[in-house]
Parts: C-alpha cells; structure tokens; sequence
C-alpha cells in the first residue's frame, strides 16, 4: 500500500485496546471535512484488521498504512 | 452504503456479558450500524442506575481485578460504556415482563431506555441484518 504522510490531523490511540480505537477513531472522524487525511496511531494488534474492516464498512479510505516496530500508522481520508 | 441494523439480546447480567454488550455495541454504532440492544431477565440489571455489575459464580471476587486490568489497557469502565452507547445512538431495551417479575420500576433504570415487550422487539428485529444472543 502506498505510504501517503500528508494529513490534516492525528489521532493517537496507542495504549488503547479494542474496540476504544475505532470508538474514538468515528468520533474524531467526525470533525474533519471531506477530502481531510487522519493519522491515526495505534499499538492494538487488533488495530490492523479492525481500521480496514472500519473504513470498508463506513465507506471512508485508508490511503495509507506503515508499521515502525510495534506501531501502527493509519492514513484514512474522509469521504463522506 | 446500506446501512446494516444490528440486535442483540442479553439475558445475563454478569460484568463479563454487560461489557461484552456494550464493546459490541459501542463498536457497532461506530462503524454505522444501527444497533439495538434488548435487556431481559437478569440481563436488565445492567440497565439500574449506578450499577456496577460483578463477574458471576466465585469469580465475582476476581472482578475489581479485571476492572482495573482493563482500565491499565485503556478499556472503560461498565457505567462509561453505557454513558458512551446513549451518546452514540444505541437503542436500549428493557423487557417489560423482566420488570414486572423482578420488581424494577422505571425510575431504577438508567434515562434513555425504552420498555417494551417481545412483539416490538421482534418487530424491530424482523428487519435486522445481524443477531446476537448473550446469555
């Protein structure tokens, strides 16, 4: 998957365990506009098939993903 | 996308099927789903006021434990994740007849829940696209 940086905000959920990120995740989502990128940072191995199946679901994209040892960085852009 | 309905019923009211409850439920109304979740016999003790439920059996003992081990890993405490579901939109249900049997008024409940019997249950789930039984 391409690694795409550019972002609009952060959201840390590191020490967080499912399901918190993805809760906190929809709600930060819902303060960006369309078309705005959202770093979220988590160390919930979970994390890595929850964040997916959470953009396939609600229709947002994630545009890019990269792991640094034991944590995860997700790109989802909001589209709708 | 279409949006998927979720239902679920819990008829236990032990701290491991409340939190179970609420992590699915809070999950699901995040991704979208409308989710709907049906109290009925000792499961409506999650819904009292100020309730903190325990673990069942003799792991009842244990559950101060487990509350703060998952505090440490960032999971809400039982009351949080109620206060949570009501703010995301989870429609909560408590069984008439559970009352009725158990002697809980209304005004023992938490606001926000709606009292009602198996048919409007049902009904609410003849539509769903997804099911799940905590008992």
């Amino acid at each position: 998957m391409v690694i795409m940086m550019d972002k609009n905000d952060t959201l840390d959920a590191k020490g967080l365990m499912c399901p918190m990120p993805i809760v906190k995740l929809a709600k930060k989502m819902k303060d960006l506009k369309v078309g705005e990128v959202l770093e979220l940072i988590a160390d919930d191995v979970g994390s890595k098939e929850d964040v997916p199946a959470w953009c396939k679901r609600t229709g947002n994209e994630l545009v890019g993903q990269k792991d640094e040892g034991s944590v995860f960085y997700f790109y989802i852009k909001k589209v709708q | 996308m279409v949006q998927k309905k979720f239902i679920m019923a819990v008829s236990e009211g032990t701290f491991d099927k409340g939190m179970m409850a609420m992590m699915m439920g809070n999950t699901a109304a995040s991704m979208g789903i409308d989710t709907h979740i049906f109290f009925t016999f000792f499961g409506l003790n999650l819904l009292k006021k100020g309730k903190n439920p325990k673990m069942g059996g003799l792991y009842r003992l244990f559950t101060g434990m487990m509350v703060k081990k998952m505090k440490k890993i960032g999971i809400d405490s039982y009351q949080e994740q109620l206060e949570m579901a009501r703010d995301l939109g989870v429609h909560l249900y408590a069984c008439n007849t559970s009352m009725e049997m158990m002697g809980v008024k209304k005004e023992d409940l938490i606001d926000g829940i709606t009292i009602l019997g198996a048919a409007a249950f049902l009904d609410i789930s003849a539509d769903s696209d997804m099911q799940l039984f905590i008992g």
